[in-house]
């Protein structure tokens, strides 16, 4: 039976070393041992998003994968948005729209709509919610939240004259 | 106590592998089903083989007269694929209403044929375009129809040591019609409480042939040759496809879970067959394109 391994994870742009058991969620090591508290376990089977990380770009939930599986890929979690001292341009529509009240789901949210926005630069309504619907907000801030991301979706498009 | 986990880095290895732990181990496709299982100490495998690295399980290949779809095709690739909505929309259909967008990003076909459960949607799709799963194992390789790879619950055809490579599916004639319907009873995300997959070719305005299968209101999915066959050379009219609704209605023997009773999916497949039917026949379900390249 196997023991702890030393894994290499490349998360937000750096290369941490981390000991764990092989099986081992991706959620747990993000949270515990890297201290991303902005990764949260919600309904732990993949359902509400809270979770979200994106993995090589592609949106996932890190409570279903194990750390085995993604010790190769590139991991981008809320944490790693922004630059120094500026927040990505979906986190600063979120602020200025309200799109949250208790803000537990805002970084699975904020994942989501950055994969959407990068693969899809001027989504339309049907492709929004392709992306969004797989996370659950249980204060209500659907409307503000889809506000924001329709914001930040105008705002990449180049000025039409 | 954790399982160790594997990393093959190609088909062979990955046989060699399986052969050594035989049912010790099992094979790590997407994980989204497998990682739930172990959490739950349903499975406590000694060893997993990732499949993440294997390069030979990984593509989709338009070939003369049918594609190849990779065991570790994942399942969002298959629903906003170009070429594989114009050739074979059901599927593509099936595919994007899978969970999430999030399973849909990690899930692979092969993993989603492998954990066999009851209540989803590829599989259903799957049956109308007969298709092939292909399983290898160290020194020999089969092809299973679709037909006959789901025996039950969370059961299949596959023996401990083999492992699903590939999915082939022969392209429909020329001018085919398809419709997928999901029938959900709970959340957007949820799995089907009931789903149909329908394929109709039509000819002078009749019918030449016509497949219908019924899934996630069942052990497996299934389709019904005889119930079928009444729509051959006819016209698929009203009272026609109320017929095959009847029949498919009548014949499936039902299951009970959290989603609905065996009796309300019952009444669930004579309504959404005829939708799926009525799909087909107006020409809303998306037209397949030719066969060949």
């Amino acid at each position: 039976m196997a023991m702890k391994q030393t894994f290499e994870l490349r998360v937000n742009g750096r290369i941490h070393r981390v000991e764990a058991a092989p099986d081992r969620r991706l959620l747990e090591v993000l949270r515990e041992d890297l201290g991303l508290g902005s990764v949260r376990e919600g309904c732990g089977i993949g359902m509400c998003g809270a979770c979200t990380v994106l993995l090589d770009g592609r949106p996932v939930s890190s409570c279903l994968l194990l750390i085995s599986q993604v010790h190769h890929q590139e991991i981008v979690t809320v944490e790693g948005l922004g630059g120094h001292g500026t927040l990505h341009p979906v986190q600063q529509a979120f602020i200025e729209h309200f799109a949250f009240q208790c803000a537990y789901c805002t970084p699975g949210f904020i994942l989501s709509a950055v994969a959407l926005l990068e693969r899809e630069p001027d989504p339309d309504e049907q492709v929004l919610l392709e992306y969004l619907s797989g996370n659950l907000c249980r204060c209500g801030s659907y409307l503000n939240i889809l506000k924001a991301v329709r914001a930040a979706a105008q705002g990449r498009k180049p000025p039409s004259s | 106590m954790s399982p160790e986990v594997l990393h093959p880095a190609t088909l062979e290895e990955t046989l060699t592998m399986l052969e050594a732990y035989g049912e010790e181990a099992r094979p790590l496709a997407g994980g989204t089903a497998l990682v739930l299982l172990l959490r739950h100490g349903l499975i406590a495998p000694r060893a997993l083989i990732c499949l993440e690295e294997v390069s030979e399980l990984q593509s989709i290949q338009f070939n003369e007269d049918h594609v190849w779809i990779g065991a570790m095709v994942r399942l969002q690739t298959l629903a906003r694929s170009p070429r594989i909505h114009t050739r074979f929309p059901v599927l593509a259909m099936a595919c994007g209403e899978v969970g999430n967008i999030r399973i849909r990003y990690q899930a692979t076909l092969g993993g989603n044929l492998a954990e066999a459960d009851y209540a989803s949607d590829p599989p259903i799709a799957l049956m109308v375009l007969d298709a092939i799963v292909w399983a290898q194992r160290a020194k020999s390789k089969r092809a299973i129809p679709i037909a006959g790879f789901f025996h039950g619950l969370y059961t299949t055809a596959l023996e401990p040591n083999e492992l699903i490579v590939g999915i082939q599916i022969p392209y429909p004639p020329p001018g085919a019609r398809m419709a997928y319907l999901k029938f959900r009873t709970r959340s957007a995300e949820d799995r089907p409480c009931v789903g149909v997959a329908a394929l109709g070719i039509f000819e002078d305005g009749g019918c030449r042939d016509l497949r219908v299968a019924v899934g996630a209101a069942c052990e497996r999915p299934q389709r019904l040759p005889e119930v079928e066959r009444l729509a051959t050379g006819r016209s698929l009219d009203e009272r026609m496809i109320r017929l095959i609704a009847q029949g498919y209605a009548d014949q499936i023997e039902t299951l009970s879970d959290l989603r609905g009773s065996a009796d309300y999916r019952r009444r669930m497949i004579e309504v959404h067959v005829r939708r799926a039917l009525e799909e087909v026949c107006n020409g809303g379900g998306a037209v397949g394109a030719s066969a060949g390249r």
